[in-house]
């Protein structure tokens, strides 16, 4: 009873309605996110007769598995898919390949140098894709790279290049130089220090990096749609889809695009923290 | 370096032996950001100022475009769609980061949960608001469901007829762009002004309840004036895909935005790269100015506080 008091207990006047909008704006807010993700994946399981009429049906009771199957069987979904497969999973490994021992010097450079080089890395993204797309497109055009692998690769390779190397320099900045010392007393050459201490000790940064770049190229369409004529990208097919099909295979297409990034996001939304985008900026 | 200049050796030459290991491994990235990403700069540069029977200094081009009331109008409406999403995007995404950090049972599923667009593919979240928005969609299928529970109560005669979000064009068009927008890029901004709110210490706000703020001056004075470096973040990086945006404006009715246009001048039957080249320098010129303008706004503020 005769305790001090410390701390104030006045009521303040936000308190009631804070509490009591509270749990609303939560679950409002949880429903905001993931209806849009229902209905991709309830359309693309609904009978034509669901989706008919002046106002579609909300929830759908009697499921078919024909929109898939037929998604697979002739919609000619799988040179797309093989296509994208292939393109992003190559230029993450390219990107990395280039990108990784850059940064590395660009770490261990004068801090005045290393940050006039990180803005300039971001300042090329301040240019419109298109800026540099067409030119890009119309060599291409030349060189006959167009409704080729390598051309999107090439293309794809532009817009994730300073972006992971940003991320990356923001990584080997984090490790001490002393461990790279050690290992050359011991012995070690330049190259192996840095393929058997530094790039180990960087691999969750690394992995990090090489998400966002499978994810952009998994995801992008302008490049693509500059250099594609009929060998089309999964995107591009959603794209194609959106103008001739109907609404149930546009749902599939799209939940096919969606579902393996939904996994991969969900499975390493651990690495995620809210540190990972603002540490690089932060040095 | 006397021993250098005695061995006949020019010094440039002595600083690549030194650093070829360094050089080695940065040249790849240098090479391939000169050879595609400045070189193409220059070259659309350079395309923006030729027309094709005035060769190179010219302004034709761009005389071209100011002409042409579809440039005007897209100008116009990206510089509209861009500022909306923005400031949904900050809205909401302050929103839900201020509720993410508050501790409540089940707070780690909806963290979860409001990452999840992050994995969704901008296309896809055009064709998903195409459905949402279109005349015989599920907004409308809502706004009836809405419309005829209040029907039912006895006095009130309320219909709901439906209407076309999308296709109609204008602002409803322009709004349900920035919704798609918004949408596919709250988890990146959740992330940052939940990074931003982790960054503010405790006793900052112990020594503002030792004064006796109300909640509301916590938010307004402590809080907000501590996030800013994170606005600035959060708003530089999404302006400048916000000026640039173009699926959403493709897929979602046909409301010319820069992107849209610079892409229809490049592709048949217009085929013309020159002024597909200029609106994307204007385009270009756009972002710098905004970002610009920005950073003299932020400082002009934390001057005056």
């Amino acid at each position: 009873m005769s305790t001090p008091r410390f701390r104030r207990t006045r009521r303040d006047p936000l308190d009631v309605p804070l509490r009591v909008t509270f749990p609303f704006w939560v679950i409002g807010s949880v429903l905001l996110v993931l209806f849009p993700l229902y209905l991709i994946f309830m359309v693309s399981f609904a009978p034509g007769s669901a989706v008919f009429g002046e106002r579609p049906q909300l929830v759908v009771t009697n499921f078919t598995l024909q929109w898939w199957q037929e998604a697979f069987k002739s919609a000619g979904l799988i040179p797309p898919l093989v296509k994208s497969l292939v393109v992003a999973s190559v230029t993450t490994l390219l990107a990395i390949l280039i990108a990784a021992p850059a940064a590395y010097v660009i770490s261990r450079l004068r801090p005045a140098i290393r940050y006039t080089i990180v803005i300039g890395l971001l300042v090329t993204r301040m240019f419109p894709e298109f800026a540099i797309g067409i030119s890009v497109a119309t060599r291409f055009a030349k060189l006959g790279l167009l409704d080729d692998y390598l051309g999107l690769i090439l293309a794809h390779l532009i817009g994730s290049l300073p972006f992971i190397a940003w991320i990356l320099v923001g990584t080997f900045e984090t490790i001490p130089i002393d461990l790279e010392e050690a290992a050359q007393i011991d012995g070690a050459s330049r190259l192996g220090t840095l393929i058997r201490v530094v790039f180990p000790i960087a691999a969750g940064g690394i992995a990090v990096a090489s998400l966002f770049v499978w994810l952009y190229s998994w995801n992008e369409f302008l490049y693509a749609r500059l250099l594609t004529t009929n060998q089309l990208t999964l995107p591009l097919k959603v794209f194609q889809t959106i103008d001739r099909g109907t609404t149930q295979q546009l749902a599939t297409v799209a939940a096919i695009l969606t579902l393996p990034i939904l996994l991969v996001v969900y499975f390493l939304q651990r690495y995620l923290r809210p540190g990972a985008l603002t540490g690089a900026v932060k040095g | 370096m006397i021993g250098r200049a005695a061995r006949g050796q020019p010094r440039s030459v002595a600083w690549v032996r030194r650093h070829t290991f360094e050089i080695v491994l940065i040249l790849p990235l240098v090479a391939y950001i000169t050879v595609l990403t400045i070189a193409p700069i220059i070259d659309t540069f350079r395309l923006s100022f030729s027309a094709p029977n005035a060769g190179f200094g010219t302004f034709d081009s761009y005389q071209a475009i100011f002409k042409d009331t579809v440039f005007r109008h897209a100008v116009v409406n990206t510089i509209i769609v861009a500022l909306l999403s923005l400031v949904l995007e900050v809205g909401v995404g302050l929103a839900i980061a201020l509720t993410l950090h508050v501790k409540f049972v089940g707070r780690g599923f909806v963290r979860t949960v409001m990452l999840v667009p992050l994995g969704v593919p901008t296309i896809v979240s055009g064709a998903v608001m195409l459905l949402i928005f279109a005349r015989a969609g599920y907004m409308n299928s809502i706004l009836g469901l809405f419309a005829g529970l209040i029907d039912r109560i006895p006095g009130i005669d309320f219909k709901w007829t439906n209407v076309s979000w999308t296709a109609a064009g204008g602002w409803r068009t322009l709004f349900t762009i920035a919704i798609a927008d918004m949408w596919k890029v709250l988890p990146i901004m959740t992330l940052i002004f939940l990074a931003g709110l982790q960054s503010i210490p405790e006793d900052v706000y112990e020594a503002a309840d030792v004064d006796g703020a109300t909640k509301w001056q916590r938010f307004t004075r402590v809080t907000l004036p501590l996030l800013i470096p994170f606005f600035t973040m959060a708003l530089i990086l999404r302006a400048i895909d916000a000026f640039r945006i173009f699926e959403l404006a493709l897929v979602l009715g046909t409301e010319p935005v820069l992107g849209t246009y610079i892409s229809g001048r490049y592709r048949p039957p217009a085929n013309d790269p020159f002024t597909s080249a200029a609106a994307s320098i204007i385009l270009f010129g756009i972002i710098m100015l905004f970002i610009i303008m920005y950073l003299k706004f932020v400082a002009r503020f934390q001057v005056q506080r």
